[in-house]
């Protein structure tokens, strides 16, 4: 039942990741002009060198061909290659994976952490001081965008306190290019892009389980649970809690491939070589099979977060039942 | 008579709502004594869930304004927090109307009914399902063993009712309030349910208050009856007294209001004229004279108190007080 549901969705999702591909691709195309992914269009060139290098690049083929190409290589498990260096576009997503990973999990995971007691404490006081201050600043959190307090942040932790010759955190990178690379130096450049990140995530999440879990405590299984003895803190956070976050967890299935997109503002604002700032720089070059691939990425992980999702809800919640 | 297990003393509970405060229940008093089953009628609004919240202490947002609730010579009034959850679920269980929204979806039902054994009795896990188990299979659930593992959205309403009555008599409590616990039900599973409260009340002695707006279930299953009308007692006493002769208009009109087995008189069914009042703004006086078919000029300026009327009951009338027998009309 389980397997067939699966692969029924993963059917579908062919469909979509056909979709989104061509999709990407068409775009390129159509706004590339006489751009030839690469190089850059000096006038010693002459239109037969250019030409010659279109056609080694198939380009000069119409996008459709280019396409099914590109589509038999990934069904072969090869993403191709980098227009521009060369490389394997596996080996350009392999490389900056695990930097994006360090970035988003950090976020999502200090996101949950200060949104579900900031939304519980919502719920709990909802109409009170302290929830119009919460209130007021998780929607600052999704209404400010994210360069701005970036750049906002780099200004302050960064610019101000280093000319004030006080200790300032690190703006750009994942790690020092000099004597860098260990954990604190890694911590320290995290810190700025996982806090603009992750508040993003905190004011979501937290406006969230405060609706749900204002519902839930207003539901009749909460009352027996009061009437059974419980203190506050177990009908809250164990009978209140454990229904509330039911929904919480589609919502988390849904910013899985948040982990490689949706920190691409966040990676070019603070130069983090993650793949949300492979895929920005690619583009902007046409670099054709290096967006496609990354988009290809992204798009499986959406399915595949939907999915996880999906069958988490079934765990948590005994009612769904798939079919 | 013997010493009562609960007793209510001129309870108060308000509401605070845009229109002003709701006094939900408005000086109630009454007496439970140990193993009997009292029933508490009245229509829908008049405070009878208010005034069972508000001994659980759990009336929330409502607040008690004055009153005492003494049970075992305490009063649960004063009781803090942590005092009151010793008493609920250890000491007094309350079972509600719905059983389909009642029970949490999440948990397995056999942990759901042993969750006050956990927490009260501090027994394992194991111990308080074997516990639990075994109750599940006194209040009829077949197969309980194997049920226990079932989520609550795997049982049928009344089987639902049947767990959280497992649920509230887990630990023994003396005393088992039961609100309108099969107004949500089918008619034939209301009667296996209210079979079991009565067969529960005798296997354990366990006190009942049963808040029901069915005269015809309180007739089964109380020997005395308590009549609520806008937060108020109007009347109380042996139930076959209050059914041969009620002695408050209300209670008078709510019999008339239902189909009675024993029809040796065959007046046709009539329902209350009128809507419950406004418990934000009472009519002046007896709260029920707009809708009183016997008012008197007095009953609209002064409130009539809760007093003896005939040998057994007590009632709220200026009119019965004075001695009238309420007949026809
Ligand atoms: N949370 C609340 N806020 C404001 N008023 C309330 C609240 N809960 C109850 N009340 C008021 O208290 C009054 C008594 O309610 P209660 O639930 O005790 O009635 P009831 O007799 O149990 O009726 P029913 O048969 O419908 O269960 C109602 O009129 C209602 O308006
Ligand atoms: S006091 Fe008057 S209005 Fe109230 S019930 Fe008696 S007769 Fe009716
Ligand atoms: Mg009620």
């Amino acid at each position: 039942m389980l397997a067939k549901y699966v692969a029924r969705r993963f059917l579908a999702s062919l469909v979509v990741v056909l979709g989104v591909t061509l999709i990407t691709l068409v775009l390129m195309d159509r706004t590339r002009g006489t751009y030839v992914p690469g190089i850059d269009l000096n006038p010693a060139l002459r239109p037969e060198d250019i030409a010659r290098l279109r056609a080694d690049l198939g380009l000069d083929r119409p996008f459709y061909i280019w396409y099914l190409t590109w589509i038999w290589g990934v069904v072969h498990g090869d993403f191709g290659r980098s227009m521009i260096d060369g490389s394997t576009v596996m080996s350009h997503i392999l490389d900056r994976l695990p930097n994006t990973l360090e970035l988003t999990g950090t976020a999502i995971l200090i996101g949950i952490v200060i949104a579900i007691p900031v939304g519980v404490i919502g719920a709990l006081r909802h109409g009170s001081k302290a929830d119009h201050t919460l209130t007021v600043v998780s929607v600052a959190g999704f209404a400010v965008p994210q360069f701005w307090m970036g750049l906002i942040l780099i200004l302050i932790f960064s610019v101000t306190l280093e000319q004030h010759g006080l200790p300032w955190l690190p703006s750009s990178g994942a790690y020092s290019a000099v004597n860098g690379g260990d954990f604190i130096d890694r911590v320290e450049h995290l810190i700025l892009p996982a806090t603009v990140l992750s508040f993003f995530y905190m004011s979501t999440w937290s406006r969230f389980i405060r609706s749900s879990m204002l519902e839930v405590l207003s539901q009749d299984y909460i009352r027996t649970a009061r009437a059974k003895g419980m203190s506050e803190r177990r009908v809250v956070y164990l009978h209140g809690l454990r229904n509330a976050l039911i929904p919480l967890v589609t919502l988390i299935g849904l910013e899985l491939p948040g982990l490689v997109s949706g920190g691409l503002v966040v990676e070019v604002v603070f130069g983090w070589p993650g793949i949300g700032k492979l895929a920005f720089e690619r583009a902007l070059q046409y670099d054709y099979t290096t967006v496609m691939g990354v988009t290809f990425f992204a798009t499986m992980l959406v399915i595949a977060g939907n999915l996880l999702a999906d069958l988490l809800y079934g765990v948590l919640d005994p009612r769904i039942r798939y079919s | 008579m013997t010493q009562p297990l609960l007793e209510v003393q001129d309870l108060h509970t308000v509401f605070s709502t845009k229109e002003g405060w709701v006094k939900a229940v408005d000086g109630v008093s009454f007496e439970l004594h140990p193993g009997e089953t009292l029933g508490i009628v009245g229509e829908s609004g008049c405070g009878k869930s208010v005034t069972a919240l508000s001994i659980m202490r759990l009336q929330r947002p409502g607040l008690i304004k004055s009153g005492r609730v003494m049970f075992k010579g305490e009063d649960l009034t004063k009781a803090t927090e942590a005092e009151m959850r010793e008493v609920r679920g250890r000491e007094i269980a309350m079972i509600f109307q719905d059983p389909m929204t009642s029970l949490n979806p999440v948990f397995r039902t056999g942990w759901q009914v042993a969750e006050p054994l956990r927490l009260h009795h501090g027994w394992n896990a194991k111990k308080s399902l074997t516990s639990a188990i075994n109750m599940l299979g006194k209040v009829g659930i077949p197969s309980a063993v194997d049920r226990a593992e079932d989520y609550p959205h795997q049982f049928s309403g009344g089987m639902r009712q049947r767990v959280m009555i497992a649920m509230g008599l887990t630990t023994t409590p003396e005393v088992l309030i039961a609100d309108e616990p099969t107004t949500a039900l089918d008619v034939t599973i209301q009667a296996q349910i209210l079979d079991l409260l009565r067969h529960v009340n005798q296997e354990f002695g366990t006190a009942t208050i049963l808040i029901t707006h069915n005269l015809g279930v309180v007739a089964g299953m109380c020997k005395r009856i308590i009549v609520m009308y806008a937060g108020r007692i109007v009347e109380a006493g042996p139930t076959t007294d209050v059914f041969a002769h009620p002695k408050h208009p209300y209670t008078w009109a709510l019999l008339r209001s239902i189909p009675r087995l024993d029809a040796e008189r065959h007046e046709p069914l009539k329902p209350i004229d009128g809507l419950p009042p406004n418990l934000v703004d009472l009519p002046s006086g007896c709260a029920f004279h707009p809708r009183c078919a016997f008012k008197i000029e007095k009953c609209s300026r002064d409130v009539p108190a809760l007093q003896r009327v005939g040998d057994t009951q007590l009632s709220a009338c200026w009119v019965t007080q004075a001695g009238t027998e309420l007949k026809g009309a």
